[in-house]
């Protein structure tokens, strides 16, 4: 209770006041211009963290992250175009509602599904919080060096898996992700690892440099070579309170969708992707009208917004209770971590356990924060969807200098952010996905930091697993490749 | 029977039917784009796309670039490594007996050539299933009719080049003309290089442009380069004001 309250007090400051707000205002405006989604706010935000204080930079980068998705559902359901690529699925139904003149109940039930879905993973994990604190605290014990690696290496393989129709590309790209993070001088032995003599290689590749090329320097090289998109016009009549009242209609789509992004957020490696799917075809699955799915079906709508505003919160928790981020938004936010000294994992419970109810309070504000900065300007958020998009690239290439540069005062490091920046433009254009890169980057120094750490005590290959829990995520690690190899054979033995 | 599969028939009709305005009365041809209909997997969906290919080979040869250079430059030379391995990996897992002390594994694992190991043998396989899938993509192009040129989607990769040298002259033109100067230059140049010309376009790139300088450089004081040559022709007074911040 005393955690509780000290969580509720770190928050009554007005740095971090404002960090909410500007947080969750700007991230409601990021997300709702098509080609910006938070990676690319969040990566230009990091350099900029180094100078504020911990909490006000995590409730920065926290506010972004929970607001843009509400904000990529305006142009998701006015002009048939997501915000942020996790939108993407509510453009299915919440267009098809705008072209039957349905635009404000689709925002106002989107608001309503976000809303709720939000609220539901974050008070499911304050309630664990109160419920389960002091055993939690006992966690560290039970998470020792081997543990963690084994949670990182399930991560990996979850991350692997989730990319169902590019198994082998994301293998590929985590790999390379992996190298990325490992070329550098090892501290402990001096042995050089591919730094070729080059001087500017041996304290290895700066996270923040490869996050901003590959996600800020890529999105701005794929804008400016683009075309202005030109989106239709979208009127909007009707107020949009009504959506709140309507979700009372949809009861259970909303708690199973809120239930799917919850578990999906707090599986390392899956995310809001995998969480919509499977709360859409749930959804269309209870449905008396499965047929009105994807031609604007209220519940389609609520499933797939309830679900991928419930990942955010629970997305904290491997984050916070591992150290193991489970995609690439809270694989930037433990940059902010390594900063402020402060080591998320098992420990973390005994140590800073207001931190963890200042972060959840924190992210509850930012919902009430966003619907309320929703439901009072939409129609002028919804004009930011008009802002040309090589302009914006324009723009996000002087932001990355920016963000580059006052890392360490580094112009090496600007033409490296440009050689990664574009890697990152071809692999847009090829349409190969860009995270597993960055998951590779912290995963994998997460992966052999723990097992060298943990060497000590590897006496041999059974030591890696024998531990209640190394053994136990070993054999779901097991499980996951056991599933994705056979479902893999059986559908390609369906489809040829 | 026959009016019950009439009736099912109707009913899939009627669900298959384009639907209408409720509000309105007005119909559309379509409720949404036909390629977006239900199919909830195409969030997941991947096309191999022209270039795919050239950039797949390109992989390979990057994987196979941090292979051959695997035994110079990962500490391999000095690795410690008991003298028959075939052995010892019986030993490991239980195969054969270990003839006297086991050699700990840990030891093995905490030298420096065993992380880029494992990222060899994620990076090397990997690289070559994804060079197979891409060069299946290619025949199944070719053997449809589809079109195989790359010269395109390679076009368009290097038309991204001249915005990285654009973002690169941006770099070097910071510590000649100082952080505002180069931005409010860069943030008006390239719209009008991208076609926003005029009065109007121009106000609100150089609003903007000022604005970012404001933000992160007056505001956050983030770090920029403080060795000016134009600062350094300005009295010293505003050599001062410009350094602290702009």
């Amino acid at each position: 209770m005393e955690a509780l309250w000290a969580g509720i007090d770190n928050l009554a400051s007005w740095p971090v006041l404002a960090a909410i707000l500007i947080g969750s205002v700007g991230g409601l405006a990021i997300g709702a211009v098509p080609g910006i989604g938070p990676a690319i706010a969040i990566a230009i935000l990091l350099p900029a963290t180094v100078f504020l204080d911990d909490l006000v930079s995590l409730v920065l980068l926290l506010g972004v992250y929970g607001s843009s998705m509400y904000g990529g559902a305006i142009p998701a359901i006015l002009i048939n175009t997501p915000g942020t690529p996790v939108n993407a699925l509510t453009t299915y139904d919440g267009y098809a509602m705008t072209r039957r003149g349905e635009a404000a109940r689709a925002l106002s039930l989107a608001y309503a599904a976000s809303f709720f879905g939000g609220c539901f993973s974050i008070i499911l994990g304050l309630s664990a919080l109160m419920l389960f604190g002091p055993y939690l605290r006992d966690l560290g014990a039970l998470f020792g060096q081997r543990d963690i690696f084994m949670a990182a290496a399930l991560g990996a393989v979850l991350l692997v898996a989730a990319h169902r129709k590019t198994m082998g590309i994301a293998a590929l790209l985590f790999g390379l992700g992996f190298l990325i993070a490992i070329v550098g001088r090892q501290t402990t032995r001096q042995i050089d690892r591919y730094t070729f003599d080059i001087e500017y290689l041996y304290p290895g590749f700066n996270l923040i440099v490869v996050i901003v090329g590959i996600f800020a320097i890529s999105q701005a090289l794929f804008l400016l070579t683009g075309k202005d998109a030109d989106p239709p016009h979208a009127r909007l009549k009707g107020g949009l309170l009504r959506g709140f009242g309507e979700l009372n209609r949809f009861k259970p789509v909303a708690f199973i969708s809120a239930g799917y992004g919850t578990i999906m957020g707090i599986i390392p490696g899956v995310g809001e992707f995998v969480a919509q799917f499977f709360s859409y075809s749930t959804a269309r699955a209870m449905s008396r009208e499965p047929g009105k799915f994807g031609r604007g079906a209220p519940d389609g709508l609520i499933a797939s917004e309830a679900s991928n505003n419930a990942v955010p919160a629970a997305a904290m928790v491997p984050l916070l209770a591992l150290g193991v981020p489970g995609e690439a938004l809270t694989a930037m936010m433990m940059v902010v971590f390594f900063d402020a000294g402060i080591k998320p994992g098992p420990d973390i419970f005994d140590n800073n356990p207001d931190f963890l109810f200042s972060l959840f309070f924190a992210l509850l504000i930012i919902n009430v924060l966003v619907v309320m900065t929703l439901l009072i300007s939409t129609r002028h958020i919804a004009r930011i969807i008009y802002i040309p998009t090589r302009l914006l690239g324009a723009f996000i290439l002087i932001l990355a200098f920016v963000g580059v540069f006052s890392i360490r005062n580094s112009f090496t490091d600007c033409m490296f952010a440009a050689g990664f920046g574009f890697l990152g433009f071809i692999l847009r254009r090829l349409d190969w996905p860009l995270v597993p890169i960055v998951l590779g980057l912290v995963l994998g120094s997460i992966m052999i930091e723990k097992l060298t750490a943990g060497s000590g005590q590897i006496k041999t290959v059974v030591d890696l697993v024998n531990r209640p829990v190394s053994g136990t995520l070993f054999v779901v690690i097991l499980i996951v490749i056991g599933v994705t190899v056979f479902t893999s054979l059986r559908t390609r033995r369906f489809e040829h | 029977m026959k009016s019950r599969a009439t009736a099912t028939a109707l009913k899939s009709a009627v669900r298959d039917a384009p639907m209408r305005s409720a509000v309105a009365g007005r119909g559309f041809a379509s409720a949404c784009p036909p390629a977006k209909r239900i199919n909830v997997e195409d969030v997941n969906d991947f096309r191999r796309t022209r270039g795919d290919l050239v950039f797949s080979v390109f992989m390979v040869c990057v994987a196979l670039f941090f292979l051959a250079f695997f035994f110079s430059q990962t500490g391999w030379e000095d690795r410690k490594l008991p003298a028959n391995m075939a052995r010892y990996w019986m030993d490991q897992f239980g195969v054969t007996a270990p003839e006297g002390r086991l050699s700990r594994l840990g030891r093995i694992i905490k030298q420096g050539w065993f992380a880029p190991l494992v990222c060899i043998c994620i990076l090397v396989p990997a690289a070559l299933w994804n060079l197979r899938g891409a060069w299946r993509a290619q025949m199944w192009r070719t053997r449809f009719k589809q079109p195989t040129a790359v010269g395109h989607e390679v076009l368009q990769w290097l038309r991204a080049l001249e915005f990285v040298a654009w973002f690169v002259a941006y770099t070097l033109l910071v510590p000649v003309l100082g952080y505002l100067v180069a931005t409010l230059i860069l943030g008006t140049a390239l719209p009008w290089r991208l076609g926003y010309r005029g009065l109007r376009w121009f106000s609100i790139c150089f609003a903007a442009s000022f604005a970012i300088v404001l933000v992160f450089r007056s505001g956050l004081q983030i770090r920029t380069p403080v060795n000016i040559w134009l600062y350094d022709q300005l009295p010293q007074g505003l050599e001062t004001f410009m350094q602290v911040w702009f």
